[in-house]
């Protein structure tokens, strides 16, 4: 246990100092997520026109979609270090377990999407006059289990693309999608709880049941599948 | 360039440093290595020749457990690299061409982060007793991605010793490598099997391969052609027939 500690906390350390250094994925997130704020918040402002309270539905959507595609593309890097000079050699060549390995990859990807929300949250309540009276600490439950979701297939998928070079972005889409839509029925509720009626879920309370059990799924089916993704 | 010594494959026995037994690899229809046995004692250094395409980097890599064969198996030290690979993978350090270390890390963080990767003990000291002995003590603080290619090579070379393996693995080592350090490699390798340690090399220059290894192994498509001690050859006669034979291959 103590080896396992020793190894995740290297991964981990090795990782957040890279891209600190480098700057290569958080620039990249923090452009694309503002681009696709500002497009949305454009088409809020037109909707507003014809359905004045639109833009707090709008805005969970907005949010999310920053989210998962900032993520993704983050995600795709996560591993490119790994692949100049053959990394990911000197890392399969030490007795290190692949699981260990995923779960320090899988906590780098969770702590990148975390700093980029502390950026992009505040961006998108300003732009959609979203209010969250009293219920910070629900906010932020939610974007951590969606954090979670996202980064687990990520954090595999980002894998197989680098070290098979397979297009496989697509798939982690289509694997995401059970996920988004309580996630965004989810924040939905929460900015706007007087239009509960229209989102897909019926309850706050199950789409944060069907975030966890899909973070829970997730992260041990990705946990067990990654010693296979890495290795030829 | 016909005659195997039969007493070499008597050594991979259980107590060989090395021990390729009966290892088969294909990729799609294209074989490869068609069931290869080498077995290498502790101590020994051993360059694997072959032309390019013989599968010297495939055997390598089947050995260091990156990849699996078709058939067969290889133990390290007594340990089988699939089945017991948490004993089998500290006996071994790797070196190739690429260096395997971070570009944005520094040498010291680079060699820190793959002592505690290995769990080594008071990880500080050995990584300052090896960038010591490999003249990098003065680069310590300086990032990967400066560093020229004979001093990326000295840092892998830290690297893939920075847990003190027994046997050390080297594909194609010398690509790219000026004289200065192509010579500062062979010392280090002489270095490493003066102290007991087993080296496995590939290379496709044979005289290279002949400087710094005490056996010679050609291996043809698929399979072992030649497998001799340098004592019992004749260096130059071997290098002519060796030249000849990849000329005629290429």
């Amino acid at each position: 246990m103590k080896y396992f500690w020793l190894s995740f906390k290297a991964i981990f350390v090795k990782d957040i100092v890279t891209e600190l250094r480098a700057k290569q994925v958080l620039p990249t997130m923090i452009v694309l997520g503002m681009l696709i704020v500002w497009i949305l918040r454009i088409a809020s402002e037109a909707a507003t026109k014809v359905a004045p309270e639109s833009p707090p539905l709008i805005g969970a959507a907005a949010l999310w979609i920053a989210l998962l595609f900032s993520g993704l593309l983050a995600q795709e890097k996560s591993f490119a270090t790994e692949h100049q000079q053959d990394c990911i050699y000197g890392l399969l060549l030490a007795p290190v377990d692949a699981a260990t390995i995923y779960l320090a990859k899988l906590l780098v990807n969770v702590v990148m999407l975390c700093i980029f929300e502390l950026i992009i949250v505040p961006v998108v309540i300003v732009f959609f006059q979203l209010i969250v009276p009293d219920r910070w600490f629900t906010l932020i439950a939610v974007l951590m289990l969606g954090n979670i979701g996202i980064s687990a297939v990520g954090t595999l998928f980002s894998a197989i693309v680098q070290l098979r070079g397979s297009l496989l972005s697509i798939v982690v889409l289509v694997i995401l999608m059970p996920m988004m839509i309580p996630a965004t029925s989810a924040l939905m509720m929460l900015f706007a709880p007087s239009h509960s009626a229209l989102v897909p879920v019926s309850s706050f309370a199950s789409a944060i049941k069907y975030m966890i059990a899909f973070d829970a799924v997730f992260v041990t089916a990705c946990w067990l599948l990654f010693g296979f993704a890495i290795k030829e | 360039m016909t005659a195997i010594n039969k007493d070499k494959e008597k050594d991979s026995a259980d107590n060989a440093a090395v021990s390729v037994d009966s290892v088969s690899k294909a990729f799609a229809a294209r074989l490869v290595l068609d069931n290869i046995s080498l077995g290498v004692a502790q101590g020994q250094s051993v360059c694997v020749c072959g032309v390019n395409g013989a599968g010297k980097s495939t055997l390598l890599r089947i050995i260091a457990g990156l990849m699996q064969p078709d058939a067969g198996s290889v133990r390290l030290c007594g340990h089988n690299i699939r089945t017991n690979p948490e004993k089998a993978k500290p006996q071994l350090g790797v070196i190739s061409h690429k260096s395997m270390v971070y570009p944005d890390l520094t040498v010291f963080e680079n060699l820190s982060f793959f002592a505690n990767l290995y769990g080594v003990k008071d990880s500080a000291a050995r990584v300052d007793e090896l960038l010591e002995d490999v003249g990098l003590s003065s680069y310590r603080y300086d990032r990967a991605t400066i560093l020229s290619r004979g001093l990326l090579q000295r840092l892998a070379i830290a690297r893939a010793l920075v847990h003190r393996p027994i046997v050390l693995l080297a594909d194609e080592p010398f690509t790219g490598l000026d004289a200065e350090a192509c010579q500062h490699l062979i010392s280090v390798l002489a270095n490493f099997t003066d102290n007991g340690g087993t080296t496995v090399m590939t290379t496709h220059d044979i005289n290279i391969g002949m400087k710094c290894c005490d056996r010679v192994v050609v291996l043809d498509r698929t399979r072992l052609i030649f497998d001799a001690m340098m004592c019992d050859i004749d260096t130059i006669s071997f290098t002519q027939d060796y030249l000849s034979y990849a000329r005629n291959k290429n």
